[in-house]
């Protein structure tokens, strides 16, 4: 326990509450769009649930909305931070979906409900870079790459990062303008974004010798690299689509932290990725998208995601990875497997602290 | 304390100071006159003003979805500092700045903060004429900040940019400068900035131009001919005839637009921030945003408009702290930047007896806030002639005298005699003189028409005549009370000035505007 931390993470809690509050993103209805279903059915339900921004779009994908008329569900969702659900007032919401088993666990908790939680999909955090980039980590040993994939060795990277190394310092950067300045993962701030709090996660895993942190001890131990890790970084963006979408554009920095999910999304959409190269940590962790079913309802929603091979194929589509068999994703990604690793081949998946813990590894971190 | 003063000051003004500046068309006096009330199908937005480029894109998207956005432009700082102290709440739906980098040191401001998503983006970039690009001998792709500066320390290179307190592109080129000539490799920290004052303060001796908007930055840069570059977003350099744009080999700050939807708004509001969002990143959408204002796109499907150079750049890190980023703009205006020399010619004649004579000091006293170290001010207060010609120095060692000095003097101000405005803008000019090292300019504030001395054709005359440095002085007017706007937009356009409205906003919105010029 985080005896020591207790009153600032109250303090945090509260901060944790106004934020939430101030986080409810905008509303994507779901219209029934299935009409012909609709003679076969009774009345559609109508669910609302609060999910992580990530999940948006695929709500909204007449495709899904289409799926879950057919069996007879119409979903109302608002985004919010995963990080600032359990703040908020989640009265007459029938799920909870954010992005991340720690705070799905904290919100079961918190409404006494049942486990084994829905998990109806999940997505790695992977690291990507243009070829230059890539290559030059791997001439320097930390990191191996194929064509347009390659896995990244965290725990050699994360020595570079304690030293302080930039990228002059490696050989081959030189013939690449682009490529100075310390040698930094860019993440999302861990303090209010779920992919910026799973880095630390699998950094400080990776950090303390393969255990997973569990005591204000343990976080003290890695607090100073996880807080050069950060701070290097200067202003970080608040959302991993921003920090994709920057990327995308051709600014910012050469090694950018996001979820294999939109990487797959974007080329499922048939989009030129040009040079891009994803780099697979060899521990990393997991996005999982966890259901926190607030009714009966909820849980019949949850469940229906995990299970319907209609709606398992669609999140598919939006480059997530259903639980359990990967034949799915593998079947459905075959075109790129130049740039996804889809079998996971050689990637560990790092613990995720408990919730409390890992909010005060990313309070140490950023301040 | 000084500083931080003025910038509290900066956004408390700024909303009715957009309204002032003449250079709006009439459309956006309109809408900025009108009531900033809300209106159905109406998203009201607070925008950098470099988005004014948008109307056209912006008018394709209101068709297309029927989502209207009213605009309020202002400068970064101000906008975030209004957020931060909750003044945004209610009065508008949604903040469209050129980056919200700034707005993420200042939790108070960050918190009201929804989502934000990138619309496009334009790195910091350096325009530079193709003839000093080849007597420099610079291959284009191969320039760093460290040749630049070499360039500035030889005597090869001097610049313009615009006020980095004031707006969005001068903020960002003092940021790429500083992380560029430090030799930060990481987010910048005060013993970066504090180790490369030296070199700072050489590489801004270059610069010959300051502005408080880009538009008059490229405008007085072409009627000048005399400055070799300019530092501002790539979409500015490119899209003026004759600049050669580079982007520092070793790292640029690049803005990337983000559309942010606030808290303080209704789940209906933030639906159509929403949508109003995701029409802007549609493919069609990205393609003429790029052509129309040559910013990069965000979707991977749309490639930059043809002479956007693709190859990358190392993105510097912004400053992860409010302390380092205010602290560096506090260097850059007291202690970087050559300082400024101004004369305030002061219409004090009977006709602004009472209430506007109280506006005059008011406005003037609410200045001495802003005034920078180093400063050089002077009073010159007219009726039938100049009455008076007082000048105060702001020294760093002991800027309370000079500003005391100034304060005193503006209480003493009394209302007499006619109007002799060209007679009284020739002292000005005869006071300055060839000028040293100084950014060097005349505001002239009068409430009426020219009644006495030199006719405008005899200052015509006289401004002919004057040598080619002094010919660089320009005259900022203000409109205020019944004063002639031909007669004052002529005197602007005759020195290279820019006329300022205090007529529709107020006196101390527009003197405080003029700030950025100076």
């Amino acid at each position: 326990m985080l005896g020591s931390g207790s009153t600032l993470l109250g303090v945090r809690r509260i901060a944790g509450i106004v934020l939430a509050v101030l986080l409810i993103g905008g509303v994507v209805a779901a219209v029934v769009a299935g009409r012909e279903d609709q003679d076969k059915r009774t009345a559609t339900k109508t669910v609302q649930g609060v999910i992580g921004s990530e999940k948006a779009e695929f709500f909204a994908d007449p495709d899904v909305v289409k799926a879950l008329a057919a069996k007879g569900f119409t979903v109302k969702t608002e985004t919010s931070g995963s990080w600032a659900m359990d703040g908020l007032d989640l009265k007459g919401y029938d799920f909870a979906f954010p992005s991340s088993q720690a705070p799905a666990d904290e919100l079961a908790a918190k409404f006494h409900v049942r486990q084994p939680l829905p998990r109806p999909f999940y997505s790695p955090l992977v690291v990507v870079a243009h070829r230059s980039a890539a290559e030059v980590l791997a001439a320097n040993g930390l990191a191996t790459v194929g064509k347009g994939t390659g896995t990244l060795k965290m725990a050699a990277y994360l020595k570079a990062a304690a030293q302080d190394r930039t990228w002059q310092q490696l050989k081959g950067a030189a013939a690449h303008g682009e490529l100075t300045g310390t040698l930094f993962i860019a993440s999302t701030d861990p303090n209010t974004s779920n992919s910026g709090a799973l880095y630390l996660a699998a950094a400080s895993y990776v950090a303390d010798g393969g255990r997973v942190a569990s005591s204000a001890a343990a976080v003290g131990r890695t607090a100073p690299l996880m807080h050069k890790l950060v701070s290097v970084q200067g202003a970080q963006q608040s959302s991993t689509d921003a920090a994709f979408r920057d990327f995308i554009s051709g600014a910012g920095n050469p090694l950018v932290l996001v979820y294999e999910s939109q990487v797959a999304a974007l080329l499922n959409q048939g989009q030129d990725v040009g040079d891009l190269t994803v780099l697979y940590p060899d521990t990393t962790a997991n996005s999982d998208h966890t259901v926190v079913p607030l009714t009966p309802e909820g849980r019949a929603l949850g469940e229906l995601l995990s299970s319907d091979p209609t709606l398992r194929r669609l999140a598919v589509k939006h480059g997530f990875r259903p639980q359990g068999a990967t034949g799915e994703f593998t079947a459905a990604t075959a075109a790129h497997a130049t740039y996804l690793n889809q079998k996971l081949t050689g990637v560990r998946q790092a613990p995720v602290p408990a919730y409390k813990v890992l909010h005060e590894m990313a309070r140490r971190a950023g301040n | 304390m000084r500083r931080r003063r003025a910038y509290a000051l900066v956004s408390l003004l700024a909303v009715t100071a957009t309204a002032a500046v003449t250079g709006c068309t009439a459309q956006d006096q309109k809408q900025h006159s009108d009531s900033n009330a809300p209106e159905p199908g109406t998203l009201r937005v607070l925008a950098s003003s470099e988005l004014s480029d948008m109307a056209p894109i912006l008018e394709q998207v209101r068709k297309d979805t029927g989502i209207k956005v009213r605009p309020t432009y202002m400068g970064t700082l101000s906008a975030v500092d209004l957020l931060a102290k909750g003044k945004v709440d209610g009065a508008y739906d949604a903040l469209w700045l050129s980056s919200d980098d700034y707005l993420r040191l200042r939790p108070e401001a960050a918190k009201k903060v929804v989502s934000e998503t990138p619309i496009m983006s334009s790195p910091v970039a350096i325009g530079v004429k193709p003839a000093t690009v080849s007597a420099l001998g610079w291959k284009p792709a191969d320039v760093t900040w460290s040749q630049v500066e070499q360039a500035v320390a030889d005597g090869k290179l001097t610049y313009g940019m615009t006020d980095p307190a004031r707006s969005n592109s001068g903020f960002s080129t003092l940021i790429s400068v500083a992380s560029g000539l430090s030799g930060a490799q990481s987010a910048l920290t005060d013993a970066d900035v504090a180790k490369a004052t030296g070199r700072l303060k050489e590489f801004f001796k270059g610069q010959k131009l300051t502005s408080g908007s880009s538009g008059w930055l490229a405008t007085t840069y072409e009627r000048r001919g005399t400055v070799d570059a300019l530092l501002n977003y790539e979409s500015i350099l490119t899209g003026m005839k004759g600049l050669t744009v580079i982007r520092p080999r070793d790292g640029v700050v690049t803005a990337d637009y983000p559309l942010s939807s606030l808290a303080s708004s209704s789940k209906d509001t933030r639906e159509s921030v929403r949508r109003l969002t995701e029409a802007l990143r549609a493919p069609a959408v990205q393609r003429e945003i790029t052509q129309q204002t040559r910013r990069r796109p965000v979707v991977a499907s749309v490639a930059p408009a043809a002479g956007l150079d693709t190859g990358r750049r190392r993105e510097l890190p912004f400053p992860g702290s409010r302390s380092v980023a205010d602290h560096l703009l506090d260097s850059y205006e007291n202690k970087l930047r050559r300082p400024s020399r101004t004369v305030y010619v002061l219409d004090t004649s009977g006709s602004m007896e009472g209430g506007r004579l109280d506006r005059l000091k008011k406005a003037l006293t609410g200045l001495t806030g802003d005034f920078r170290d180093r400063e050089e001010v002077t009073l010159m207060p007219f009726g039938s002639k100049v009455k008076s010609v007082h000048t105060y120095v702001v020294r760093p060692e002991d800027p309370k005298t000079g500003l005391d000095g100034i304060r005193k003097d503006t209480e003493a101000l009394s209302a007499s005699g006619n109007t002799a405005i060209y007679t009284s803008l020739e002292k000005a000019y005869e006071h300055l003189g060839a000028g040293g090292d100084t950014f060097t300019s005349i505001v002239l504030m009068t409430d009426g028409e020219n009644t006495r001395g030199a006719d405008p054709e005899d200052f015509d005359g006289f401004y002919g005549r004057l040598p080619g440095g002094q010919k660089e002085i320009p005259v900022f007017p203000i409109l205020f009370g019944d004063s002639d706007r031909g007669e004052l937009q002529h005197i602007a356009d005759l020195t290279g000035g820019r006329l300022f409205d205090a007529r529709k906003g107020s006196l101390d919105g527009a003197f405080e505007e003029i700030r950025g010029y100076q």
